[in-house]
């Protein structure tokens, strides 16, 4: 399972980094469907990754309205390891329980001014 | 800090660029040796076969065994063994509709020549459809390797030396007399090229009957070309040649199939159950052989891979056409171009009226992006502000034009959906320009008179770029950088190049699709005009 998920994030990469610029400036929402996709394929287990993905590329067209839409997880705040980290993801709690995850910014800027 | 961050992204968008770039011309390169050479070496070796077959003289020459005794002692130096009487002599002609079969001294289908207008070649040649010195249709092989040696010395007696069946089907019978059995073959040859064919041993001897080797007219390593059998459960599992590494059973065939790009040579009957093996050559090519225990009845087909002919001899033959892994979406793409074409009566028109159906059907999508997208144009000023206020943050930046375009109710991105459903129909319709006989050799206007290969003075391609350019010119984009700007102006380049060795119908298909985007954005933006200076007037007054 681990493997489809480091595979499939591989592509991702490889897409992001050489293919982007064939559809540039097509994403309707924030994160990308590439960056959401790797969001998931990050946090969940493959099925599940697989398909938010999927239906998040679907309902990328025109007759969606676009916008913000981070993915959601499921996360054991029990099982929270209590160490100084660097903060990749901020994890915002909704209404049913999941989690929103979205990508933290000011982390890039911080670190490429050091 | 900023400069650094700004100097970081300029070096990697132009490494970005070499490797597009790159990519494109190993492409290209890969195109040019994987589909031109061997193109190119097969016309070479198509000579060369010309040249042995005026030398030879010698029609059996190789291991002739049955599968199983193959399989049981693998000798095959003893029964190599060239024979030194004539079995290559023709015994019976058979002209049908469409080609001319002859059947040899050893009741094998020797030769079939296609008469049909499209069949001949550059030369003025008709299309032959088999090499000499392979395994040929309907040989048949005896399972008691006694008989099976005898069989092969001895020729078979016809009841007809040559059959005029271009007005209706009439009936051949094959003898041949063994020592100890006698191996009967009825075959009934129908005007369209098709054949049923009755085989039986008078003595309740067991043998295997091939479709023969495989067509050997147009082979290349963009289309599949080998063996193919259709189990009763529609499902289908190709034998590509070259990848034959073992001998393989098969139950519950009701088709085996051997094929090149275009033709086949086909047994079926889809009420029988049949058993096959597949026995590699000695190039591991796969040899198809039929078992059979005392009889059977089968039909056989021989010639192009007409959508038409093979729905008519049975609807689930059109299976036979492999369009390669993607069939599931290139074969209703046949359909549907066939369909367009069967009221056009051009190729070339049909897949320019396919793309226009297509951006039709997609027409309200398109309309509302471009729209949204003219809104937006009128909020630039806005746009700009954002741009300028986050340079250093783009991601902070797209982030508050999302916001922006949420307060407008207006999403100018057209979405990913569209952009990758673009790639299946792409694919499909390049899969059916290679795979289709149909398309083969047909023409469109001036000087395109083969949709299926590239176009031979590159204007088409050129002329793609020109439109994706104008396309890219007309269409407001939010692009922010400068160094992607530049990429994205040197894509109709990059797709040119690309474009330049594909078949000519795709780059048909996708100059009448930027053409058509152009018309429509060019339509919309008038729209707007006419509404802003409505406004403008209303204004003033």
């Amino acid at each position: 399972m681990k493997i489809f998920n480091l595979l499939t994030l591989k592509f991702i990469t490889f897409y992001q980094r050489y293919l982007t610029v064939l559809s540039f400036g097509s994403c309707r929402y924030i994160p990308t469907c590439s960056h959401y996709a790797q969001i998931q394929f990050e946090q969940n287990n493959f099925f599940k990754a697989f398909f938010y993905s999927i239906t998040r590329i679907l309902r990328c067209n025109q007759l969606f309205e676009g916008g913000f839409d981070y993915p959601k997880i499921k996360y054991d705040t029990n099982k929270a390891v209590f160490k100084k980290i660097k903060v990749k993801y901020w994890l915002i709690p909704t209404d049913d329980g999941y989690y929103l995850v979205v990508k933290n910014w000011k982390r890039n800027i911080n670190e490429l001014g050091k | 800090m900023d400069l650094n961050k700004n100097t970081m992204n300029k070096q990697d968008t132009q490494k970005r660029i070499l490797v597009a770039t790159l990519i494109s011309f190993a492409f290209f390169m890969a195109y040019d040796f994987f589909y031109l050479q061997p193109q190119q070496q097969l016309q070479a070796q198509q000579a060369k076969n010309k040249v042995v077959q005026t030398n030879t003289t010698n029609g059996v020459t190789n291991t002739k065994q049955a599968p199983q005794v193959m399989q049981q002692n693998n000798n095959a130096t003893v029964s190599k063994s060239v024979k030194t009487d004539n079995f290559s002599d023709i015994i019976t002609t058979i002209q049908t509709k469409s080609s001319v079969i002859t059947i040899d001294a050893l009741g094998r289908i020797s030769q079939v020549t296609l008469k049909a207008k499209q069949y001949i070649d550059k030369d003025g040649k008709a299309i032959n459809l088999f090499t000499k010195d392979q395994l040929k249709p309907l040989e048949v092989r005896f399972e008691d390797s006694k008989l099976n040696d005898e069989a092969f010395k001895t020729k078979v007696t016809t009841s007809a030396t040559s059959l005029d069946v271009i007005n209706g089907a009439k009936t051949l019978t094959l003898t041949q007399t063994l020592s100890t059995t006698t191996l009967t073959k009825v075959l009934k040859f129908y005007p369209d090229g098709h054949y049923d064919i009755d085989v039986k041993t008078s003595n309740n001897q067991n043998f295997f009957i091939t479709p023969g080797y495989r067509p050997n007219v147009l082979v290349d390593m963009y289309a599949d070309h080998g063996a193919l059998v259709l189990k009763n459960d529609a499902t289908l599992e190709v034998i590509k040649d070259k990848k034959a590494d073992e001998t393989k059973q098969f139950v519950g065939i009701n088709a085996v199939s051997q094929f090149d790009r275009y033709y086949t040579t086909v047994l079926y009957n889809f009420q029988k159950n049949l058993q096959v093996t597949i026995m590699p050559d000695d190039n591991q090519s796969p040899q198809a052989f039929i078992h059979v225990l005392t009889k059977i009845n089968l039909h056989g087909y021989l010639g192009p891979k007409e959508h038409t002919i093979l729905k008519a001899l049975d609807p689930r033959l059109t299976d036979l056409i492999e369009y390669g892994w993607f069939t599931f979406i290139a074969k209703p793409m046949f359909l549907l171009l066939q369909f367009i074409y069967n009221i056009i009566g051009n190729w070339g028109w049909t897949i320019v009226a396919t793309t226009m159906l297509i951006k039709l059907v997609l027409y309200p999508l398109s309309y509302k992006g471009m729209v949204s997208m003219n809104r937006l144009k009128e909020l630039s000023p806005k746009v700009k502000a954002i741009q300028e206020k986050y340079k250093d943050d783009k991601q902070k930046a797209s982030a508050k034009m999302m916001e922006l375009y949420k307060k407008e109710g207006a999403n100018p991105m057209g979405g990913c959906l569209p952009m990758i459903m673009q790639i299946p129909v792409f694919f499909a319709l390049y899969r059916v320009l290679l795979n289709a006989i149909e398309l083969k050799g047909s023409g469109w206007i001036l000087w395109i008179h083969d949709l299926a290969s590239m176009d031979p003075y590159f204007v088409l391609p050129v002329f793609m770029g020109i439109t994706m350019f104008v396309q890219q010119k007309i269409t407001p984009n939010q692009m922010q950088d400068a160094t992607q700007k530049k990429i994205f102006q040197f894509l109709p380049v990059i797709f040119t190049v690309m474009m330049a060795w594909f078949p000519a119908g795709l780059t048909l298909y996708w100059t009448v699709n930027n053409l058509f985007t152009v018309a429509q954005q060019y339509y919309i933006n008038k729209i707007f005009e006419a509404k802003k200076l409505k406004k403008a007037i209303v204004k003033d007054s």
